[in-house]
């Protein structure tokens, strides 16, 4: 873990209000794993926060980060421009433990596929993905080629636009018999993360399910406290450091 | 190289650059980053007797040059910090224990319980996040005068800090009431309270809706509170509010502050601190002055 003086590579829009940034490192910051984040500075003073952002690909000092449109923030993140310098800390959380599953079943909601981007790629050709990932509409969907590599690809958009028309959740229970997943991985709105969780519930599916969890965050190490969650032991877990993966039977979602 | 040490209250602190409570923990996750012998001092986030959950999520909020938070003291309570945090933090640095409670009596035992053991307490009366404690305690001059007291009484070795809300009609008058109670020394300027809304949703960003504003921009109006009250005072005074550099922190000192805090500038640069000490210790040579302690209270008024 280092906060760097990283250099934009690029910067550039993939979907509709979805942004890819890559940022060339000065320095090696060790193994990043699938699922882990990092905090990115918006590199404007009058913004205190760095913007905790999913690690969607490392390639050796390369990596690059997916940002949707939101607030002020983002909007100025989206205007710095290749060569230009931005504060970056990482890599920071857990990230996703694949332990020795070989069929995976990947389910991601919106932004919620970055991280999950991340883990497909570093594993594709070595383990088996069923990925099913979810947008609002087509001109939101990204990064499908990635996932398309780790295996089965299943795409979901809620107005119908491309794919199956529903959600990743829907799409996931509608195809899970089909599948031999041995682990499921999953991250998205909170909404989404409850729906997997109830599902897998009702249907009694006990196959282990890590979920990847998004909170507001002040320090992004662990030492402030902001971005706490419920554990069902009713402990708090940090989410950046704890987390942001939790197994889903861990955390109240 | 110019001597950075400063004494506060028999304490002597390596640089005069303190970490400020709720933003660094007990020092273990920023030592990760860097040594945090670099530190003058830590002070720690905010104990209490028992463990305190703290606030609903989003707790956190960001304006222009600043930020607010309602973390609502979580901690894993005092005796968690003793077993496995203290010594270890104690190799590294200065320890400020920062103490809050519901009670009086809650005041009373944490500081009872850490005297002898910590190098200062520092009483948070002033956290504006949780409803039944700090704010009431550290509004009215009377209050703080008895809260004080009652801590003073419990210590026989470990020197008391009273950290000061903004929150409040004179903070001098404020101070003053904190020297009279007892105080070893003042901090001040916790956090102002404030509100960001996100108007898409017509709702408080913040779970807790209010929180307490911090960050480079309010150190305009911590600079004159922290000057106010050190001429108020004969006791020190520790500095903070919106800290981001080195140049901020000699300000600090130049208005009255034997020392500063750092907080907000630690989520911006998590190498905000060992910065700051390093570009004070720079501004000083280029101004040919061999020891830090020679700015303090050396403003002249206009």
């Amino acid at each position: 873990m280092k906060e760097l003086l990283a250099t934009i590579k690029q910067n550039k829009c993939i979907a509709e209000g979805i942004w890819a940034i890559t940022l060339t490192l000065p320095e090696s910051v060790g193994k990043i794993r699938g699922g882990q984040f990092a905090n990115l500075s918006v590199g404007d003073g009058s913004f205190p926060l760095k913007r905790p952002l999913g690690i969607c690909s490392a390639d050796g000092d390369d990596i690059t980060l997916c940002y949707q449109l939101k607030g002020d923030g983002t909007h100025l993140l989206l205007q710095r421009k290749a060569g230009e310098k931005l504060s970056v800390l990482l890599p920071l959380g857990n990230g996703f433990d694949l332990g020795d599953a070989k069929n995976i079943a990947v389910v991601g909601g919106g932004v919620g596929i970055f991280p999950l981007a991340a883990v497909v790629r570093e594993y594709a050709g070595k383990r088996n993905f069923y990925s099913y990932i979810g947008f609002r509409g087509r001109q939101y969907a990204c990064l499908e080629n990635v996932f398309a590599e780790g295996g089965r690809l299943t795409v979901a958009t809620d107005d119908g636009s491309m794919g199956v028309k529903g959600n990743a959740v829907q799409a996931f229970l509608a195809d899970y018999k089909n599948t031999d997943a041995d682990l499921i991985i999953s991250c998205g709105p909170p909404v989404m993360l409850r729906a997997l969780k109830s599902a897998l519930k009702e249907r009694g599916i006990t196959t282990k399910c890590l979920v990847s969890l998004e909170e507001r965050m002040g320090c992004g190490i662990g030492a402030c406290l902001v971005c706490a969650c419920k554990k069902t032991d009713g402990h708090n877990a940090r989410v950046c450091k704890d987390g942001p993966v939790f197994d889903i039977d861990e955390v109240e979602l | 190289m110019a001597n950075l040490s400063v004494k506060i209250c028999g304490v002597g602190f390596y640089n005069p650059v303190i970490a400020a409570s709720g933003t660094f923990g007990f020092g273990r996750e920023y030592n990760e980053l860097y040594d945090i012998s670099l530190v003058g001092g830590v002070s720690t986030k905010g104990l209490t007797l028992e463990p305190r959950p703290g606030n609903p999520v989003p707790r956190i909020a960001e304006g222009k040059s600043v930020i607010l938070n309602a973390v609502g003291l979580q901690n894993p309570g005092v005796e968690e910090f003793i077993k496995n945090d203290l010594e270890w933090l104690r190799t590294k640095t200065k320890v400020v224990a920062n103490v809050a409670g519901r009670t009086l009596e809650d005041y009373q035992g944490i500081c009872a319980r850490l005297d002898g053991l910590v190098d200062m307490i520092e009483l948070n009366i002033s956290c504006p996040n949780v409803r039944a404690g700090g704010m009431a305690l550290g509004i009215k001059p009377e209050n703080v005068e008895e809260v004080t007291r009652l801590c003073k009484a419990q210590l026989k070795s470990t020197p008391l800090i009273v950290k000061l809300s903004p929150n409040v009609e004179s903070i001098a008058v404020n101070a003053q009431a904190a020297q009279r109670g007892g105080a070893d020394c003042i901090s001040l300027i916790n956090t102002l309270t404030g509100m960001v809304i996100d108007i898409e949703r017509r709702r408080p960003v913040i779970a807790n809706n209010t929180g307490g504003v911090s960050g480079a921009g309010i150190m305009p109006i911590a600079l004159r509170m922290v000057y106010e009250a050190a001429h108020a005072v004969s006791i020190p005074v520790i500095g903070m509010g919106g800290i981001t550099c080195g140049r901020d922190a000699i300000a600090f000192m130049m208005a009255g502050a034997r020392a500063v805090q750092v907080g907000t500038a630690n989520f911006t640069d998590s190498y905000a601190i060992p910065r700051i000490v390093r570009e004070m210790d720079e501004w000083l040579n280029s101004h040919k002055i061999e020891d830090v302690n020679e700015i303090v209270d050396t403003l002249k008024l206009n």
